[in-house]
Parts: structure tokens; sequence; C-alpha cells
């Protein structure tokens, strides 16, 4: 069952195709299905986000253009940066949506080959170059 | 109260300061007992793994613990500050969550006024400190570059550098444009297996935690051996004030569970680690609040926190940008040495980080009107920025100042109704001509290595990362807390061994000397330990 309900899913929506539509080759938020797991897992995660993100949603008045948007963000600050963090968090968590943008994640690699040749050729100009550090007497 | 423990010392603290003052106590046959406010926090509790480590960062694994609002952290009143402090409340403290950026000091940082005629000379000098050094990047497995120019001995690293990746090179590549120094970076991350330590992954998410048990930390690297040999390290213990007995003699401390009952340590000597912060904060909540060890009236004056500016680069190629460690990748001490034609003393260390996932160029570090972060933008930004993009950041020298300072609020409580540090700090002159000076060095930096934006963050109010000078060491018991080797002047079995104790912040991370410093004060002690005075 949806940590949100019906009416809440709508207008979380709304926001949502103003603030991430789609275009540029990326999926808007509404097309990777926003209002299910992806809103679902962000909200399990993190519960503190419920109580801004419920009073942002429950606050009435137009969503059709961003100045709409910027009203209501203006009329509760903290509500609108948790209904950012929610949104935010389900878009870019959502596996079609690192793949469009070329993110694998925080993956694990291999540190082991240290620095290269070509590494150690830079530092050449500073090494010539010499000490930095100011005398001190002791 | 339930009855009183005794060993021969109480440490309050967990953190790096504490685990080499236990560790080494232990280690000489001394009995110690260490009381921890914050629990152990294994390797996989950290998100750096998994898909939500974007979003955990904002709360749960946030370094503000008002931001965090754990149960085991001390709340922070910081209406009068410019800057919050930063820590973590956990057995390793807040290494849990630190860069590991491992930086000595300059052998100028210890002799200030000599050379620069401001604040106070540290009463040793980094040929003093040098051997503590070495001993303690033994055990935290410090990876580097030795021959650094920026050192009179090279500060060689027991392990060869980490990778410095695309990013580092293109970083490294603008600066030799410009004939500025710069340095492998050095780090307290292992390249190789070492001891309890696995080598670093590159996960790049060393700020919210290491998931892979790479990066240093005391749960690690000395708990483990500490305890092995005895040490009693109580976890959930908040130390609630310092003992005293008939004479002034330290007798122990009073601590808290966290069902509310109170307990009492008693030991032959007391030694304070729980930070430039939490360090004041216990010695103003002693003798029933009218605060102990300050004939000075020293104790929590002089805080330094190195306010901190960065200058993020994009450029139009894909650097793999989010690829660790974060660690950093080089350094640069070009302009570290005071030049008093800049208008301003002292200077600052440069470290290039990468820039994290995504999220990072949501909205950046600024408050922009929505239509910047969100709409077409968002993905505008994103396909701009994220992977192409890295960062040099600045840690200045914040000058100490008597008016910026540690005391305890009357508003503010933490869980156990102990009142919470409150903090006067206002970022100074000086720094503020220092950063813009680096910022614009760093832009020009940026736009030698091929920048095509770059976007400057002037100061963020949550960078108290590093928490110093608050029980400053002296040999005048009129002007200072402790002396050389961290023993409190007004009472002479009672020690501080963080980085309350530092005269002077330097312009670098300060976990390196913080240990090396506890390294030093605590191989003192056990040398004198039969002059100790106990309490009755
Ligand atoms: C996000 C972040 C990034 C950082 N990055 C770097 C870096 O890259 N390089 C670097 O050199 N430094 C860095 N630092 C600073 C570094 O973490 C600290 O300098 C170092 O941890 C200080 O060690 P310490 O043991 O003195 O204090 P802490 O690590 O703060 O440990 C003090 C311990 O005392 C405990 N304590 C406090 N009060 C009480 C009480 N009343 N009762 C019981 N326990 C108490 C706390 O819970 C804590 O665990 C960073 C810090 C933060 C927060
Ligand atoms: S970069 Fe290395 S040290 Fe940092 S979190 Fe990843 S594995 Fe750990």
């Amino acid at each position: 069952m949806s940590m949100l309900d019906t009416a809440q899913c709508e207008r979380l929506v709304r926001f949502a195709r103003l603030m991430v539509p789609g275009g540029q080759g990326m999926p808007s938020a509404e097309a990777i299905g926003l209002c299910g797991d992806p809103v679902d897992e962000v909200l399990a995660i993190d519960p503190t986000r419920m109580e801004g993100l419920g009073r942002i949603l429950a606050l009435p008045g137009e969503i059709g253009t961003m100045a709409d948007i910027e009203a209501l963000a203006q009329r509760d600050a903290s509500g609108f940066a948790d209904l950012g963090v929610v949104l935010a968090n389900a878009y870019f968590m959502h596996a079609d949506v690192r793949a469009a943008i070329g993110y694998p994640g925080q993956e694990a690699r291999d540190s082991s080959a240290g620095l290269t040749n070509a590494d150690h050729a830079l530092l050449e100009p500073v090494i010539t170059r010499g000490s930095i550090f100011r005398p001190t007497p002791a | 109260m339930s009855g009183a423990t005794h060993t021969d010392a109480l440490v309050v603290g967990a953190g790096p300061s504490g685990a080499v003052v236990a560790g080494e106590l232990i280690r000489a046959g001394i009995s110690v007992t260490i009381l921890e406010q914050g629990d152990w926090v294994p390797a996989d509790a950290f998100d750096g793994a998994r898909r939500q480590w974007e979003l955990t960062q904002l709360r749960k694994w946030h370094p503000n613990p008002n931001t965090r609002g754990r149960p085991e952290d001390y709340p922070v009143d910081v209406g009068h500050s410019d800057v919050n402090p930063l820590m973590f409340a956990g057995v390793g403290g807040a290494a849990l969550i630190y860069g590991a950026h491992w930086m000595r000091f300059m052998p100028s940082d210890f002799r200030v006024r000599t050379l620069d005629a401001i604040a106070e000379d540290w009463p040793f000098t980094y040929d003093d400190l040098a051997p503590f050094y070495a001993y303690v990047e033994e055990a935290m497995g410090v990876s580097g570059q030795d021959g650094n120019p920026a050192y009179p001995d090279g500060a060689p690293t027991p392990l060869p550098a980490l990778p410095i990746g695309k990013v580092g090179r293109k970083a490294a590549k603008g600066m030799n444009r410009l004939g500025w120094h710069w340095w492998p970076g050095s780090n307290a991350i292992p390249s190789r297996p070492w001891r309890a330590l696995q080598p670093c992954v590159l996960r790049g998410t060393c700020g919210t935690g290491c998931s892979d048990g790479a990066k240093a930390t005391p749960d690690r690297t000395h708990w483990p051996d500490a305890i092995k040999a005895g040490a009693r390290l109580v976890t959930g213990a908040r130390a609630a004030e310092v003992t005293l007995d008939a004479r002034g003699r330290a007798s122990g401390a009073i601590w808290i569970d966290r069902t509310g009952t109170r307990h009492e340590a008693t030991a032959d000597v007391v030694i304070l680690c729980a930070n430039g912060i939490g360090t004041p904060r216990i010695l103003h909540m002693s003798d029933g609040g009218a605060g102990i060890a300050n004939r000075s009236g020293m104790v929590g004056r002089r805080l330094m926190m190195h306010p901190f500016a960065a200058v993020m680069g994009t450029f139009d190629e894909d650097l793999e940008s989010w690829v660790g460690p974060a660690g950093q990748i080089l350094t640069s001490m070009q302009f570290y040495e005071t030049d008093a034609s800049r208008g301003f003393l002292r200077g600052a260390k440069w470290n290039c980080m990468p820039a994290g996932g995504p999220q990072s160029f949501r909205a950046g570090y600024g408050d922009g009107p929505l239509t910047d972060a969100w709409g077409l933008n968002l993905h505008e930004n994103v396909r701009q920025k994220f992977g192409r993009s890295f960062e040099w950041g600045i840690v200045g020298e914040d000058l100490p100042d008597p008016e910026n300072r540690v005391s305890l609020s009357d508003s503010l409580t933490d869980t156990d109704g102990l009142p919470a540090p409150a903090i006067h700090y206002r970022v100074s002159d000086n720094t503020r001509k220092m950063l813009d000076f680096h910022i614009a060095r760093a832009v020009e930096a940026m736009e030698a290595a091929g920048a095509i934006e770059t976007a400057i963050t002037p100061l963020i109010r949550d960078c108290g990362w590093h928490l110093m000078g608050t029980a400053m060491m002296g040999d005048d018991p009129e002007t200072s807390v402790v002396d050389a080797h961290g023993r409190c002047h007004d009472v002479p079995n009672l020690y501080v061994m963080d980085a309350s104790t530092f005269p002077t912040s330097s312009g670098m991370n300060p976990t390196a000397t913080i240990m090396a410093v506890a390294a030093r004060s605590v191989l003192h002690l056990i040398e004198h330990r039969t002059d100790v005075e106990r309490a009755a």
C-alpha cells in the first residue's frame, strides 16, 4: 500500500510535472511511477520527511506554473524543502534515471594502481621548483 | 546513583584523541575506563554502497548534530555563531564521518608569534612532533607520496598514494600551467590492506562513513586492541561532570546512561578527549556548574573552527567526478605562508575533491530561485555538471579570538537535561580577506585547468569540522588552561588531550596533529606517572 493517499499523490504529481518534467533525454518523474515504489522507498528510508511533505501537499492553491509553486514554497519553506528531497531522491535513485545520466552509483573500484608514470611526470615541475616552506626558527 | 567503579585512569571520549590516549595507557599497564556517549557503528550501517546514499546524508548521517538529532548527540546552541560546529558521537568520534584528509601542520604553524607577531607560539616545534606524527601515521595506514616540497622532511607516509584519477590529472595540469604547488593527497585511507583496514575501493563516500572498512577510524585502528588488552570502554555513557576531592584534585566523573541512571567512575587521573566543544562543556558543567580549571578565564575561549570556502569548476569532458576518495585527491600549499602584501596574515591549504552524485547539482550549496534548480534546468544542470565538475576546497587558518567561545546554554539541553554548549563565534576580517584572496586564486586554477564554468561558495554555515583552542596550552596559569603536556594548571591530575589545547589552528585539517599531540602528552604522563597527585 502506498504511503501517500490518492489525493496526496495527485497533488505531488502536479508538482512533479513542473519540477521534473521529461526532456533532454530524461524521463519525467511521473514516467518513472513516482507515486508508487519510488516515493514509498524514500519515505521508508527517511520517514522524518513525511510530516513536511504532508503539509505542503495539503496547502490549497493552483499548481499550474512555477510561480504557483514558488508561492506555495514561500508559505511553507520547510515543507517545500522536504518535498524537494523526496522528489529528487525518488527520481535519482531510480535505475532508469541513473542509466540515462550514466551514473553507476558510488561503485567500488581497485585503488591499488596508485600513481601512474604520467602522474609522476606531472609532478616533475613541482619537484624541480623545490621547497616552498617558510624557514622557521626552532 | 549506582556504586563507583575505580580504574587508574578515566578518559572521556572515544574519538581519535581518546583512542590514542587509552591505547597507550593500557599498553603501559595502567587500567583505564573510557566513557563515550555514542555507540559502536558497524561498517554496514553506512549507506555508501546503497542507492540511498545521497538521501541519508541529508539527515541520518549529517555532520551537524542539530540536523541529525540523535539522542546520543548533544544539541548545540548556535544562535550567536556564524558557523555550525560539526561532529559525531560514537566509538571513533567524528572520524567516523571525517574526510580522512591527513595533514601534518607546517613548521611555521608552531611559531606564528615569532614569525608573524600574532597569537602565540606553541610550546614545541614541528621537529619535536615529527616522531609522533610518524607513530600515529603507522597506526592510521596513511597513504601519500613522499617528498612533498611543502615540508622540510617531505612528510613521508607509510603507504603509497591513492590514484589521483581524471580529476586529479585535470587539476594538476592547471596548477602546472600556473607554476603553482600541488601534491597527491595524503589520506588516512590505506591504498593496500593494512592491519585491520581494507584497501580503499574509491567509493567516494568517506564523509558519510566508509561502508568498506577502509577509512582509518579508531573503532578499527585502536579500540579492538585496547579492549583486548583490558581497556573498559563504556558506550551510551555521558559524562556530566568531573568530580573533585576536598583539595581540588580530580577524583573521577559522574556519568549518565541511556536510561537516565547516574553512575560514578573514580580514577587517579582524568583525561578529557571530548573535542573542542565537548571538553570545555564538561569543564563548565563541573563543580555544580561553577566550572573548574578556569583560573585563567580561558576555558571555552579562543574557539577556532576553520571557516571554509570552495570553488567548483565544470569541464566539457567526462571526469567521472563521483569516483573517490573523498578524501583529498590533491592538495596545494602554494599560498599557505604569510605574505603581508595580500592584506591578511597566515594562509590556507587547498584540497581537490570529487563532486559526488547527481544531487550535488540540484541546488549546489546555494538558495537560488526555484526555476534555477527545477524544471528543465534540473536536467540541464545535471547534464552539464554531473561527472564533469570538481572542487578546490580552501581551509584557512582561523586566528584565535577570546570572544569566540563555548559557554553553557541557558535555553537548550541534551536528552539528559544537561545544558547544551552555546557558541559565540564571528568570522574575522582576517579570515574574510584570506578566503576572498584564495577564492580568486582557486578560480584562476580552475580556469587554467580549462573549466568552462566556475561556481564560488564563499562560506557555508555547516563548516565547523575542526574544533580547536578552547583549553589552550601554555606555561602561564594566568593565561592558559593546560601545560605543554595537557595537564590542567589548576587541577594537577586532570588532563586535556584533544584539540582544545591548540594555541593556534593552522590552515590544516587537524586530526594528524590531534593524534600526534595526544601521543606526546600521554607518553609523557606515563613516563611521569609516579609524580601524579591523586585525589584523597
Ligand atoms: C564531517 C567531518 C569531516 C571531517 N574531515 C576531516 C578531515 O578530512 N581531516 C581531518 O584531519 N579532520 C577532519 N574532521 C575533524 C576530525 O573528525 C576531528 O578533528 C577528530 O575526530 C577529533 O578527534 P577527537 O577524538 O579529539 O574528538 P571527536 O572525534 O569529536 O571525539 C570526541 C568524542 O567524545 C564524545 N563525547 C563528547 N562529550 C561527551 C560526554 N560529555 N560524555 C561522553 N562522551 C562525550 C563524543 O561523543 C565523541 O565520540 C572532520 C570532522 C567532521 C565532522
Ligand atoms: S573512498 Fe575509500 S575510504 Fe572513502 S568511503 Fe570509499 S572505500 Fe571508504
